[in-house]
């Protein structure tokens, strides 16, 4: 192990426990546990959803989707972008006043039915999984590269799923959505200056966007491809014009146009039902905080990903040059292009920065598994400790026992996934895919957006939803997502794959109209006017926002002293 | 354990039925209209490529084309503007038709 690789490890231990350590939690109840005390202010819940929501995906994922399909792997980072829009427009500030701790929650109670919140949390639990493992995989990728050596006879990428995974379960698991919160805002901060560090060290450097764009065009896209025992470069077939050469700077090295659109709805829809992101927003003061909060998160993470594209550009124009430089490059190209696609931003970071600029690439990298492995874990606690041991098993469970079940499913569900990313080696599945890591996190896009979406923005805004339609919807969405995207393995490259892999475009329509259909048969709960003026009103944030200036003219004029007027 | 339901009672005036069903209506409007301009946004880029050979082949800002840059950097901005827009006026909506019965009181 290098010194570099010693120092970066220490300090994103340092930040992950220091962070806990001083926010760790002061009371023992479930809505300190899973919601920080709902008192997260604007700024510092933006900086966490960013924290939560830019995972090793969106880091490691989007710069190698780039990478290795040029433009067309810039639709993710679109994807991922658009889904706060929905988010901020049909969710965030009605979600936050009808108040509870989970989606599951929010279900079972606005349409009143156990039925419905346990089999929200049956759907709820499959996204967690979908986007837990390629978390960890990315935890474990980081760690080959950045140390290269395993412990207690592991191989190194097996160590750093399991360290990384640990560390973080054992954070949640004490600092609850407190310790969680700031962690994630300090390491959304981390992560968002690594990548601000890269892009103005290769701009100065003499980088010009527009034209590697260009320079990346003028030749056919070709990538390394595992065949016969040997790696060799093998051009991208073009999706859209087949009997043209896919190039860089155009459309179709990846995608048809069908394939663009499945993709973007996918990742659009699916936010709005990422119970790790939507969860945050019941810790917000009020609706109109939620709101607000979205729009700074829109903000950031806009820029996060317009760099993320740029940087993803910049390795694929500036590695196949430095390989006679940096001769440690030749065993991780073919040609000058890079065998595992993930690896592009620690790469760009080792040759502009050496051992210090890979160790802080690489220590982003690990922070955003991290803070999105936080945020899964927390999630998967409240499910489980919430909706299903305090509201099922054990509805007269004390507080202290709530929160201990939802520390021990947050060990459970952090054990199961450090194991299926052990056995989902990344090396069996990149010369398959263009980048593992965002593909797998679609999985789960797809699924939250074609089960969960339907349903919850059907709760919020039709007053005619009932639990059997919502039942209908959750079980429509969630089959179809899976089976059309488990078809796709299986299918020959064309626009129905690209279709099938993105499934929401099909599946989420389903869903609506049979919630639809399946509502307007059954009666909906007599509750529905109440809960209307709950989620639509705002009585709530005008009386939290009255507590809030009260309190703090109370403390200013404690401040000022007794002569204070 | 269920959150309690706010239920302001210290002086402050509850939203009536009819008053949040005018809002939420409004608010509904602003929403779908707004999700609309949306998906025009998303669904342009491969209707504009289809149609514009300029869309793919002339160079603006940076020596990048106006596809290349509306994926690279514009929908980011337009999707920015387009929560700053909607929020603002979602907010100022509900400012206008909800809680207007508190100011009255002394």
């Amino acid at each position: 192990m290098t010194s570099t690789a010693i120092v970066t490890l220490a300090a994103v231990l340092v930040i992950v426990l220091g962070v806990s350590v001083i926010t760790r939690p002061r009371h023992s109840s479930t809505v300190d546990f899973y919601l920080a005390g709902q008192r997260v202010g604007v700024a510092t819940n933006s900086w966490a959803i960013c924290g939560d929501y830019l995972s090793a995906a969106s880091f490691l994922g989007v710069a190698a989707a780039v990478y290795v399909s040029g433009l067309d792997g810039a639709w993710y980072a679109v994807g991922f972008a658009a889904g706060f829009v929905p988010v901020l427009l049909l969710v965030a500030a009605p979600l936050r006043r009808y108040g509870e701790f989970s989606l599951a929650d929010f279900l079972g109670r606005r349409l009143r039915s156990d039925s419905v919140r346990l089999h929200s949390v049956g759907v709820v639990q499959l996204v967690i999984l979908c986007y837990l493992i390629p978390q960890s995989v990315g935890g474990g990728i980081t760690w080959d590269l950045l140390v290269g050596h395993g412990i207690l006879g592991l191989s190194p990428y097996s160590t750093g799923v399991l360290l990384s995974t640990a560390v973080i379960a054992v954070v949640v698991a004490s600092g609850g959505m407190r310790g969680t919160t700031w962690n994630q805002a300090v390491q959304f901060l981390l992560l968002f200056g690594a990548l601000l560090w890269l892009a103005v060290t290769v701009s100065a450097d003499g980088f010009r966007y527009g034209d590697a764009v260009e320079n990346l065009s003028q030749e056919p896209l070709a990538n390394p491809e595992f065949t016969d025992g040997d790696w060799e470069l093998t051009e991208e077939t073009n999706s859209i014009h087949p009997d043209e050469p896919a190039t860089f700077g155009e459309p179709g090295a990846r995608y048809g146009w069908l394939g663009q659109v499945a993709l973007v709805v996918t990742l659009g829809l699916g936010t709005a039902g990422l119970p790790h992101v939507m969860n945050r927003y019941f810790t917000a003061p009020t609706g109109r905080a939620a709101r607000t909060t979205t729009v700074w998160v829109l903000g950031m993470i806009g820029i996060f990903y317009g760099l993320a594209v740029m940087m993803g550009t910049a390795a694929r124009e500036i590695i196949p040059g430095a390989v006679e430089e940096h001769p440690w490059l030749e065993e991780l190209t073919v040609d000058g292009v890079l065998r595992v696609p993930e690896h592009a931003l620690p790469v760009l970071g080792r040759i502009y920065g050496d051992e210090a600029g890979l160790g802080l690439i690489a220590a982003a990298a690990l922070i955003a598994a991290m803070s999105t492995v936080a945020g899964l874990l927390l999630a998967s606690a409240a499910t489980w400790g919430h909706d299903v041991y305090e509201r099922h098993i054990n509805p007269r469970a004390t507080q202290r026992q709530a929160v201990w079940v939802g520390r021990a499913s947050t060990l459970v569900a952090a054990g199961i996934a450090a194991g299926l990313a052990i056995a989902l080696r990344p090396d069996a599945f990149t010369p398959a895919m263009p980048s593992l890591v965002a593909t797998m996190v679609t999985w789960a896009f797809a699924i939250a957006g074609s089960a969960l979406t339907p349903v919850v923005v059907l709760a919020i805004w039709w007053r005619r939803t009932t639990a059997a339609g919502a039942l209908a919807g959750l079980i429509s969405g969630s089959v179809i997502a899976i089976a059309m995207f488990l078809t796709a393995s299986f299918m020959e490259p064309g626009a129905l794959r690209e279709l099938f892999a993105a499934p929401t475009l099909v599946a989420a329509p389903i869903a609506f109209a049979l919630t639809i259909l399946v509502s307007l048969r059954t009666t909906p709960p007599k509750e529905a006017d109440s809960d209307w003026v709950i989620m639509h009103g705002t009585a709530a944030d005008r009386h939290a926002e009255r507590m809030a200036a009260l309190t703090l003219r109370e403390r200013r004029r404690r401040k000022d002293g007794p002569n204070a007027r | 354990m269920s959150l309690p339901t706010p239920a302001p009672d210290d002086g402050e005036v509850r939203d009536t039925p009819a008053e949040v069903d005018a809002a939420f209506r409004t608010l509904r409007r602003i929403s779908v209209t707004y999700f609309l301009v949306f998906l025009a946004v998303v669904a342009a880029f491969p209707v504009l490529s289809l149609t514009l050979n300029w869309w793919l082949d002339s160079r603006l800002l940076g020596n990048l084309s106006p596809g290349f840059l509306t994926v690279g950097v514009g929908l980011y901005a337009i999707f920015a503007i387009i929560g700053i827009a909607a929020a603002t006026l979602s907010s100022s909506v509900e400012q206008r038709m909800l809680g207007t019965q508190d100011e009255r009181q002394p």
